[in-house]
């Protein structure tokens, strides 16, 4: 069994401070603080409904956050509009459902963000796109569109596609809970390798396999506040809280 | 309809080239023919210039307007929003020939004496305001089509927000829109026809005038109507050529 990279440095990278964020009345993140290293691969566990995508989401502001702080890479997530896109272009993500431009072909889809953000000439982002795809098995499918794929090639697109801006984090919001289980693990394979290579990794997932086996740390999330963030050993032995044990116990009575 | 489909860069170029070579050739067949069209060829190759004309800028200014509508109307800014309803309000409750008419006699006084509209300009203009309130609804429809993922993806790679705009909900929402834009547009060819009220001498004008001279109405009108179904036929298939192209992406 591969061991877990380990961080290679204690420099944090995202530093969230006491987050608070309300739809409505309803508090769907309650003084949420973590900080992430450098390289550091986390999984974001817990029971459906608890704040995880929507933590996930106040990282790279596809949803603003009510009060406290978000630094990452040394930079105020704010209003500032100039904050945010370069935050935007340090901070990669991954969709459940994808979301591959429909109307571009797998090559335009990856070369689009590097070409208007970069500023990268077109034949220098297709060369980039084009290595890309091979390194995720797909390099002969670049001139299709996203509906001639299956739900895991549209996956490994999408982690290539996020690659190509060469971000120093990558947020997954449960990135095979849309695939038939046979194809769970051609995306699972291409992230696993990701975690080898030094990048920062936010994972939220139900794939507890994964969890166990390739996070450094494991946050659980219940009701909208953080209950544990520890060791995947730790929590997958011996949880501190009662939410977390029912919920492992809930987990493994489904697998 | 299925070669359309499977060569529509090729089908855009031969609607485009077939309508060009009709507009310029037209009078070369209709000179043959006997009284009272012989005679009068190069005005009914004139009529249908102008008519395409007409279409043609009044069509291209309307999608301009109708994308800027569009996004006005689902934009946050309050009263960028409420002007853009008002305007497809104003447009769509009144009828095209006062719309036609007003900009005609209205808007020459508005205007600096060093500026002359000609009756043509008048036309176009009053016809771009026209189809532009009719494509706006067109194009919001299709814009919120778009699915929200696709902006999160796009915003999320660091696009901004006219990027992401411009390279990921315009093409998508065209893709939806087309269908109904390309309605609008031909209903323009014949709705074009009501510039004769302001003396603009285009194809429906030319046939009244060579009937009011030879008094032999019925092959004057059969002509005229030969010609519209050619110019809303070639424009049919050029918007479903490009509606082919579009539609790349969404079916296998
Ligand atoms: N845009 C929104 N408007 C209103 N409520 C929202 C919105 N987004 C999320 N919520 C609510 O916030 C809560 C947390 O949602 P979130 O998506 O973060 O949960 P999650 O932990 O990711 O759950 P799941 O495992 O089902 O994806 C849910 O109760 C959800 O209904
Ligand atoms: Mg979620």
């Amino acid at each position: 069994m591969p061991q877990p990279a380990q961080p290679n440095t204690e420099r944090p990278i995202i530093v969230a401070r006491n987050i608070d964020k309300r739809f409505g009345a309803f508090h769907a993140l309650r003084n949420v603080s973590a900080s992430f290293s450098e390289g550091q691969v986390t999984a974001i566990v817990g029971p459906s409904g608890s704040g995880k995508s929507t933590f996930l989401r106040t990282l790279n502001r596809l949803e603003k956050h009510d009060s406290g702080s978000i630094v990452v890479d040394g930079i105020e997530l704010n209003d500032d509009l100039k904050h945010l896109d370069t935050i935007r272009r340090e901070v990669g993500m991954v969709f459940q459902s994808f979301n591959l431009f429909s109307h571009l072909t797998i090559l335009r889809n990856i070369t689009l963000a590097p070409m208007r953000v970069r500023k990268m000439s077109r034949a220098d982002a297709e060369a980039k796109a084009l290595a890309l795809l091979e390194r995720v098995g797909l390099k002969n499918q670049a001139h299709k569109y996203p509906v001639q794929l299956s739900g895991g090639q549209q996956q490994r697109v999408a982690i290539a596609r996020a690659l190509a801006m060469d971000p120093k984090v990558l947020l997954f919001d449960e990135p095979t809970s849309a695939l038939d289980p046979e194809m769970v693990n051609e995306v699972l394979t291409v992230m696993r390798e990701l975690a080898h290579t030094g990048i920062t990794m936010l994972v939220v997932t139900h794939e507890m396999g994964f969890a166990k086996e390739v996070a450094d740390r494991v946050i659980f999330f219940d009701e909208g506040a953080i209950l544990e963030d520890t060791t995947p050993q730790a929590f997958f032995t011996n949880p501190d809280h009662e939410r977390a044990q029912a919920f492992l116990a809930q987990v493994r009575h489904g697998f | 309809m299925n070669w359309i489909s499977r060569h529509p860069g090729w089908t855009m170029v031969a609607a485009m080239l077939g309508l060009l070579a009709f507009l310029w050739g037209l009078a070369i067949p209709l000179s043959a023919a006997p009284a009272p069209i012989g005679p009068a060829a190069e005005q009914f190759a004139e009529g249908a210039r102008i008519t395409v004309w007409l279409t043609l800028i009044a069509g291209s200014a309307g999608i301009v307007l109708g994308v800027l509508g569009g996004m006005g109307k689902l934009s946050k800014f309050r009263p960028l929003k409420w002007l853009c309803d008002f305007y497809v309000w104003l447009i769509r409750g009144t009828p095209l020939l006062l719309q036609i008419l007003f900009v005609w006699l209205v808007v020459p006084t508005i205007l600096p004496e060093s500026i002359q509209l000609s009756d043509f300009a008048c036309a176009a203009i009053a016809l771009s305001l026209n189809i532009g309130a009719y494509n706006t609804e067109c194009v919001r429809a299709g814009i919120l089509a778009v699915p929200h993922g696709q902006v999160e993806a796009a915003r999320a790679l660091g696009l901004s927000p006219l990027q992401t705009f411009m390279d990921v909900i315009l093409p998508q929402s065209m893709r939806v829109a087309l269908p109904a834009l390309a309605n609008n547009l031909a209903s323009l060819v014949k709705d074009s026809s009501l510039a004769y009220a302001i003396s603009v001498v285009e194809l429906t004008m030319v046939g009244y005038r060579i009937q009011a001279e030879s008094y032999q109405p019925i092959p004057v009108f059969l002509t005229i109507a030969t010609i519209y179904l050619i110019l809303t036929t070639a424009f049919t298939t050029l918007t479903s050529a490009l509606e082919a192209q579009l539609q790349t992406g969404q079916k296998r």
